[in-house]
């Protein structure tokens, strides 16, 4: 348990940690550069795949380049062998030139030209080439004719549009034999049809193959229809056999790849859930801290509340073992907290001679039948002094409503009695006062008034004296001695009201109980009596009627135990006794009140009784002689002796009783 | 006994009539003229500033007290030696009394003839206090009777300068100092500069 002031306690809240910007910071650069990672990655294979497309591209073209090198020179050779002066040749060249047609490397057509460029042979046989009759295809061709010969190998011509919107060119292989230059096979290849013939079928799956002239402008296509990207093509010059042709090789957009893609959007998707947590998890965050800080402020308020309290606090456990004390408890009782937590009854700052009272208390309290007004009890301090507290419990509830224990707050009230007490004295002490100066005035009232006719009769007696001296008749000096007389009377007046006045009580005959008598007086007593720790102990034998005055024999003891119990003052508290005891006696009745004070020095014993004479600071010197007069008026007797042992005095006041 | 005032006489005031009564018998036993008053309010309604003799005082008495009568008479500088008589000592207040100017303070019970021998004490002293009026007004009289050049001349003569240095000082011839001289003793009524010195030194003239 132990949520005690200066342990830690599990409630506690820690100081909110300066690191935390700093943590914060760190995931933040940690997810963007996940992020660039990622992004970068991405990018990376976007390029190397596009390289890698690109160089595909490169030697699919390079090998579509060769791929028709290589058609044009089998065809060439092919061509080569057409033409021959041998005069079977001629009969051979319609067969042989529909086996290199059909073999379908591009050509349309193919002629047999002479060594002046006339046509001997032509194939396919009825179609006649229309650009033949054209006069700059004639040109042309003459220029090819002459070009090869000169050569002495196979010339391309440049390409020319044909039927259809195709575009046609042609390949003059100019023929030796025995050394001499017979003709020309020329090939007449449609480009289009080349470019079916030549290109496989994969290659056109991937790339838009297109054939341009020398201004850029496509002359011929083999596509798809499908989108092109037109950036990512590659050209290649096709040149020889066309003058400034070139080959163009577009790659279609390629397919979209699921699994790349699916992968993509994962990246992405995991990257924003990322983010996503991040922020919900610092939002978390923050509002923990929030809490906590809040947290914080309101348990350092409480615990400034707690220690700025006067009133101490202590929490036990249902078995009574204390579980918390704050800091004003542990300054009232002397213990420091950890030397009083976890402590089981007994308690350590318990008064021993009220133990058993405590502990029955305690009982009462823990079974839960403790005075809901709160109760005073006598505490100790660890240096031995004892103090008043007044406590208050309250059940202790947990979080599920159980009863766990007791919570109490204790108040030292030591001042408060004593603030009390001192009230209580000075009210006495203003009353003694008070008492005094009406006494006081009383009597200057009573010596003025019996002054006066004293003063008058010393006048007229020394008048008269004077006169009988200087010889004066007794005729002057009577009137003087008659007005002496006269004055003498108004002092015995005087005389006479006083007495009146002090005997004024007519309450003597009332039957009284003695021991009720005692036990009222002791009641009065009974807070000094509790302040200076004496032990009263009674001893009431018989229970005697007396015949008085309640108010007068009530005082007379109460006077007597009080002297008692002042004569004990300076006697150790553990010794302080005072015994009364009522005895009856032949017809009498003697309380005698004893003490175990100081007793009565041997000096003193005589003037005791005497009125004005006191041992007290504060006292009149009435206390003894009116006890004895109230007693006398009784028919009784006041006196008292020293105790046997030499410790303290016994005073006996014995009294009639009443006949009944 | 009757209230006639003679010139100078005991003025008894209480308040009680026996005791007021007594003193009068008293004093009259001695030969002491006296009058009695009822009370302080009494005394002061009728009494006069010619009022001559003392004054015996209760203390204690109902309505003006005797310390109070006591100051009022000293606010109207009256001269009356006070004597008062009181039933308990109260040491202070006759301290008070007497450190006041009065005359005596007697406690009760007291010595009665005692009490009369201090009152005529008190009146011989009045008489004293009277006598030195007179004389005061005497020498006042004769003081104004001197011309201003017999005034210069007697502060000289009181200084104890010689004629010739009046005569010098005032530059007057001595014969005229002379007779300056002879003018003030006559008027100041005494027969030499030593007895005129004496005569206005008791009074600070």
């Amino acid at each position: 348990m132990g949520y005690h002031h200066r342990m830690q306690s599990p409630l506690a809240p820690r100081e909110p940690g300066s690191g935390h910007g700093r943590l914060w910071l760190l995931t933040r650069v940690a997810f963007i550069l996940f992020a660039g990672a990622v992004i970068w990655l991405l990018t990376l294979t976007h390029q190397s795949d596009v390289e890698e497309r690109r160089a595909t591209l490169i030697s699919d073209m390079l090998w579509l380049e060769q791929n028709l090198r290589f058609n044009l020179l089998r065809n060439e050779e092919h061509l080569a062998h057409l033409v021959s002066n041998r005069p079977e040749a001629l009969a051979a060249f319609n067969p042989g030139a529909r086996v290199v047609l059909s073999e379908g490397r591009g050509l349309r057509r193919i002629v047999w030209l002479d060594r002046q460029g006339q046509v001997r042979k032509s194939a396919p046989q009825g179609v006649e080439p229309q650009n033949l009759d054209a006069n700059d295809s004639k040109t042309a061709q003459a220029t090819t004719v002459r070009f090869a010969h000169s050569l002495g190998r196979a010339t391309y011509s440049g390409a020319y549009p044909g039927p259809d919107g195709d575009w046609l060119f042609e390949v003059h292989v100019p023929v030796d034999e025995d050394g001499e230059f017979i003709g020309v096979a020329m090939g007449v290849y449609s480009v289009r049809r080349l470019l079916d013939d030549s290109v496989p079928w994969w290659l056109t799956e991937r790339y838009r193959i297109a054939l341009t002239d020398t201004s850029g402008k496509e002359l011929v296509a083999r596509s798809k229809v499908a989108p092109v990207r037109a950036e990512a093509g590659y050209q290649l010059s096709f040149d020889p056999p066309g003058h400034g042709l070139a080959l163009l090789a577009t790659p279609y957009a390629p397919p979209p790849s699921p699994v790349r893609n699916i992968l993509s959007v994962a990246l992405v998707g995991l990257a924003v859930a990322v983010l996503w947590s991040l922020w919900v998890l610092r939002r978390h965050a923050q509002r923990r801290l929030a809490a906590e800080s809040a947290l914080h402020a309101e348990h350092a308020f409480r615990q400034a509340m707690e220690d700025s309290l006067q009133t101490g606090m202590r929490a036990r456990d249902l078995k009574g073992k204390v579980i918390y004390v704050n800091q004003a408890f542990c300054k009232m009782v002397g213990w420091s907290a950890e030397e009083l937590i976890g402590r089981e009854p007994p308690m350590p700052y318990l008064v021993d001679a009220e133990f058993a009272a405590t502990a029955q208390l305690h009982d009462r309290i823990l079974a839960g039948e403790g005075p809901e007004e709160g109760f005073e009890l006598r505490l100790k301090r660890r240096n031995g002094e004892v103090f008043t507290a007044l406590i208050h419990e309250a059940p202790l509830i947990d979080g599920s409503g159980r009863q766990t224990g007791w919570m109490s707050s204790i108040i030292d009230i030591t001042d408060r009695k004593l603030a009390e007490e001192q009230a209580r004295r000075q009210q006495e002490r203003l009353q003694a006062t008070s008492r005094l100066v009406a006494m006081g005035e009383m009597a200057s009232s009573m010596a003025h008034e019996l002054n006066q006719p004293l003063a008058a009769i010393s006048g007229y007696s020394t008048a008269a004296l004077n006169l009988l001296r200087s010889g004066s008749s007794a005729d002057d000096v009577a009137p003087a001695l008659e007005k002496s007389i006269e004055q003498t009377r108004r002092a015995g007046q005087v005389i006479r009201r006083i007495y009146r006045l002090a005997r004024r009580s007519d309450g003597l005959s009332t039957p009284l109980r003695l021991d009720a008598l005692v036990d009222a007086a002791l009641a009065l007593l009974e807070p000094d009596l509790q302040r200076q720790e004496v032990h009263v102990a009674r001893d009431y034998a018989v229970q005697p009627t007396v015949v008085g005055d309640q108010v007068l024999l009530e005082q007379a003891i109460f006077n007597l135990l009080r002297n008692a119990m002042e004569a004990m003052q300076v006697t150790p508290a553990a010794e302080r006794s005072l015994q009364v005891r009522l005895h009856g006696e032949a017809g009498y009745v003697d309380l005698s009140i004893a003490d175990s004070g100081t007793g009565i020095a041997p000096d003193l014993a005589d003037k005791l009784f005497d009125p004005l004479f006191t041992t007290k600071s504060e006292g009149m010197g009435m206390g003894l002689a009116i006890c004895r007069t109230v007693v006398e008026n009784h028919r009784g007797r006041l006196w008292f002796e020293n105790n046997a042992d030499g410790h303290g005095t016994c005073f006996h006041m014995l009294l009639p009783i009443a006949k009944t | 006994m009757t209230s006639a005032c003679p010139p100078a006489c005991a003025h008894v005031v209480d308040d009680d009539p026996a005791v007021r009564d007594a003193l009068a018998w008293l004093l009259k036993s001695r030969n002491v003229a006296c009058r009695t008053w009822a009370s302080a309010t009494d005394f002061l309604a009728q009494a006069t500033p010619q009022l001559r003799g003392c004054l015996v005082l209760d203390v204690r008495m109902p309505g003006m007290s005797g310390t109070e009568l006591f100051d009022r008479l000293n606010e109207v500088q009256c001269t009356l030696p006070v004597l008062f008589l009181t039933g308990h000592g109260d040491v202070p207040m006759a301290v008070q009394a007497i450190k006041g100017g009065a005359f005596d303070f007697l406690e009760k019970p007291y010595d009665d003839n005692a009490l009369v021998d201090r009152i005529i004490a008190a009146l011989a002293q009045d008489a004293t206090v009277l006598a030195d009026l007179q004389e005061r007004e005497r020498i006042d009289k004769q003081l104004e009777l001197l011309t201003q050049r017999e005034r210069e001349v007697m502060e000289r003569i009181l200084a104890g300068k010689l004629n010739k240095v009046i005569a010098d000082e005032l530059g007057i011839a001595m014969r005229t100092v002379e007779v300056h001289r002879a003018r003030i003793f006559e008027k100041m009524n005494v027969r030499s500069a030593v007895e005129l010195s004496q005569r206005l030194g008791r009074y600070g003239a």
